[in-house]
């Protein structure tokens, strides 16, 4: 059930530019693949977007002062095949590379760090962790015999 | 299980909250800080439920609408992250999508704000989704994403419903953008929307090769197409009635609806 924009207006030199009124465009903050001076910032962006209007989207929806905005249009393979040796494609989307102004610099931090899961008492996390404990445990095979299966010996 | 049921327990309490506020702004409709704050969440990760929001316009005593109030964000590129503390959780609690009736009750800029609310919401959780890809991690709370798609998708209903009853009260047009009936080379006819041009029609070269009538010599093409659709019609009509003295023949008690 996509939000589908009608038609934006004839731009000619003059026009107010609407297209970030209210604008069914998503911007995905990637970590760059490959490295990327410290004040660039790379976006995926939809293939509608331009440099102006990721310019003027970055500045007046997130504040954030923008220098230069360069893209380019990565193609999505239709190099694989599904079970009925029909091609498969990728869909094809647009990256930004996004230079901050005013000597600002960005790192992509990590968001997936390492954390302490010990779930808090009486819930039932702890409940669910322990009943998977004992299960494992009763699984295991028998220690006094070395953890090796019945297969083996008397 | 467990996180349904949590969950669960925290969409009870957002529509708790929402009771509550009916209540107290119901009292303080005159007062100017009738603060609406996110009982819907996706609003302000920043602030709890019920905190007052950190600035408050004065509502003028002639419209007693409340105004929804937001902090000017100041985080910049870390909006497209969430909150520091929710990193690494294996699931993030969020609660119901907002519904068209609750939509309706808000006004105009209550909902252009929301409208940005929830865009930097989406490009959030799509940035999360796109890095938890990445480090191949499942991404916390995938849900999240669905919800705020269909709180937009009402948003936007509700927004086209206001503009055409707005349109119809002062033009008398239920569409906004013109079109006209035309009748393609094909023999259809459709409904054929205008498109906003520089220069007019008859110096359009590329308009002028589109033919909006149907030539001669595709008559007898329109004809057979015609006959193949009757022959179907009757196709499927004698099978209807086939299957059904079929039946009857087996089932003679059997009382067919009239379809």
């Amino acid at each position: 059930m996509p939000v589908t924009r009608l038609l934006y207006p004839l731009y000619q030199l003059g026009n107010p530019q609407l297209r970030i009124f209210r604008p069914n465009w998503f911007l995905t903050l990637v970590r760059p693949g490959k490295e990327q001076p410290p004040d660039t910032v790379q976006f995926r962006t939809p293939m509608e977007m331009t440099k102006y209007d990721i310019k003027n989207y970055l500045e007046n929806i997130y504040n954030v002062p923008v220098g230069v905005v360069r893209t380019r249009i990565q193609f999505g393979s239709n190099k694989k095949r599904n079970y009925r040796n029909q091609k498969i494609k990728q869909p094809d989307y647009k990256v930004a590379y996004v230079q901050l102004a005013q000597g600002q610099t960005f790192s992509f931090p990590d968001v997936f760090p390492e954390k302490d899961k010990t779930p808090e008492e009486g819930s039932m996390e702890e409940m669910e962790q322990k009943y998977m404990e004992d299960e494992k445990q009763r699984q295991k095979l028998d220690p006094r015999r070395g953890g090796v299966t019945d297969w083996f010996g008397f | 299980m467990a996180a349904s049921s949590s969950a669960g327990r925290v969409l009870t309490l957002c529509k708790q909250f929402q009771n509550v506020f009916r209540i107290s702004s119901a009292i303080n409709t005159k007062h100017c800080t009738a603060t609406l704050t996110r009982c819907q969440p996706h609003l302000y990760r920043e602030t709890s439920p019920l905190a007052a929001l950190s600035w408050c316009s004065p509502v003028s005593a002639v419209s007693q609408c409340r105004a929804l109030h937001t902090t000017v964000s100041r985080r910049g590129l870390n909006e497209f992250f969430d909150l520091p503390e929710n990193w690494g959780e294996n699931n993030v609690k969020s609660g119901a999508p907002w519904t068209a009736k609750q939509l309706r009750t808000k006004s105009n800029e209550d909902l252009h704000k929301l409208w940005y609310v929830l865009l930097k919401e989406k490009n959030m959780l799509l940035s999360l989704e796109q890095e938890s890809r990445r480090q191949r991690l499942q991404m916390p709370s995938p849900e999240r994403i669905r919800k705020v798609n269909r709180s937009m998708f009402r948003l936007e209903t509700v927004v086209k419903e206001r503009e055409t009853a707005l349109r119809l009260l002062q033009t008398g047009q239920e569409k906004g953008r013109p079109g006209a009936w035309r009748r393609n080379i094909f023999g259809y006819s459709y409904w054929y929307r205008y498109k906003e041009y520089a220069i007019p029609w008859y110096m359009n070269k590329r308009y002028k090769q589109k033919r909006f009538f149907t030539p001669k010599f595709v008559q007898p093409h329109i004809r057979l197409r015609l006959e193949k659709h009757m022959r179907g019609k009757a196709r499927e009509t004698s099978l209807q009635r086939g299957n059904r003295s079929k039946l009857k023949e087996k089932f003679p008690q059997m009382k067919v609806s009239a379809s």
